[in-house]
């Protein structure tokens, strides 16, 4: 990662080795079998307020700008990523066009949890709750919009049939 | 979304979740259930077929993309295939930025290569000193006599030969002829 990027964490490449995507994949169906979907959810919720909150903080303090420059270091760090992001008064939007994870699972004729892109939603709510935000996603599998706004903006709750199920 | 820039740093921290809400089974469990089985499929898959030669192939192409700038060695013989890391890229980045959450991070290897090698049909030798080095010696666990002496195998790339291999804050962890986690002596 270069100086002054927003990510919390330095490292000596420039992007992260896509097969971790396999880990990831693969630590959310151990989760799922071994202490239930309630189980994950809560695995997830606790990623983000904890593990995440580091960026977390830099995002209370930083407001949006502090998040649309985290996804924007953030995907620049992920091989294989296709994504914009996209700031207004009230909130910031990701347009991820090329999920880098669905696309290395499928590459890799991996079986993907079919909860695989909810993780996002609830990852992202945890963190964004955290930092005194909103967060809502839409589409998935492959392709998907994540929007993080201040209260104000006043988004809808966020509707599960709007997260697609992942296939392979 | 879980990236995988980071993905060392959350891995570790997911070691500790799981040991909170299930002790150290889970976390061995994990090791073996997710990692090896699952995530670690390709390895399995060309070891078990390939011995020697698929543990080239997938340690060549892991080390190199985790470690571009190569601060590994692969040493082969007749009946050993031996990994030196001198600077470990998943161990390294914990240092580098000060994390951890979990008692012992470098316990996941074992945790996931031990399965992989004992049901391959290989014995292992390794050891660490937690500051991102460490070398591991795998054999048929039909061989017999214990590990090599510093340099026999792998030469002037020996990580034993560092000045830094025995720093005053290295703490060792052995491995002799093993394929279980908790075989760990110290």
């Amino acid at each position: 990662m270069a100086a002054g990027s927003a990510l919390p964490y330095r490292d000596t490449k420039p992007q992260g080795s896509a097969d971790f995507y396999f880990a990831t994949n693969a630590t959310f169906r151990f989760l799922i079998q071994r202490v239930g979907l309630e189980g994950w959810r809560r695995y997830l919720g606790d990623l983000g307020r904890g593990y995440f909150e580091p960026v977390n903080r830099a995002w209370r303090a930083g407001g949006l700008p502090a998040v649309a420059r985290y996804w924007r270091d953030f995907f620049a760090a992920e091989p294989g990523a296709e994504a914009e992001v996209r700031e207004s008064a009230d909130r910031v939007e990701m347009h991820v066009k090329v999920c880098p994870a669905i696309k290395h699972l499928r590459a890799g004729g991996r079986e993907i949890v079919r909860e695989y892109c909810q993780h996002c939603h609830l990852l992202g709510a945890a963190r964004a709750e955290s930092a005194g935000l909103t967060m809502r996603l839409r589409g998935g599998n492959g392709a998907c919009v994540h929007t993080y706004a201040l209260p104000a903006a006043a988004l809808p709750p966020q509707d599960p049939a709007q997260i697609a199920e992942a296939t392979a | 979304m879980i990236g995988c820039y980071d993905f060392c740093a959350h891995y570790e921290w997911t070691f500790d979740w799981l040991e909170r809400e299930g002790g150290p089974a889970l976390v061995r469990d994990y090791w073996q259930d997710a990692i090896y089985r699952d995530s670690q499929r390709h390895a399995r898959e060309l070891i078990q077929r390939e011995g020697f030669e698929g543990m080239a192939k997938y340690w060549g192409h892991t080390l190199a993309e985790e470690s571009p700038d190569l601060g590994f060695a692969i040493t082969r013989g007749p009946e050993v295939f031996r990994i030196d890391m001198h600077d470990c890229p998943s161990k390294g980045f914990l240092l580098r930025n000060g994390l951890q959450s979990y008692g012992d991070y470098c316990d996941h290897c074992m945790g996931w290569v031990g399965p992989l090698m004992r049901e391959a049909g290989f014995t292992i030798d390794h050891e660490h000193n937690h500051r991102g080095q460490c070398w591991w010696e795998l054999r048929p666990a039909s061989a017999t006599g214990g590990h090599a002496p510093p340099g026999e195998v792998a030469g002037a790339k020996d990580v034993r030969l560092r000045p830094d291999w025995n720093a005053p804050d290295a703490i060792f962890d052995r491995y002799l002829k093993a394929t279980d986690p908790d075989d760990k002596q110290r």
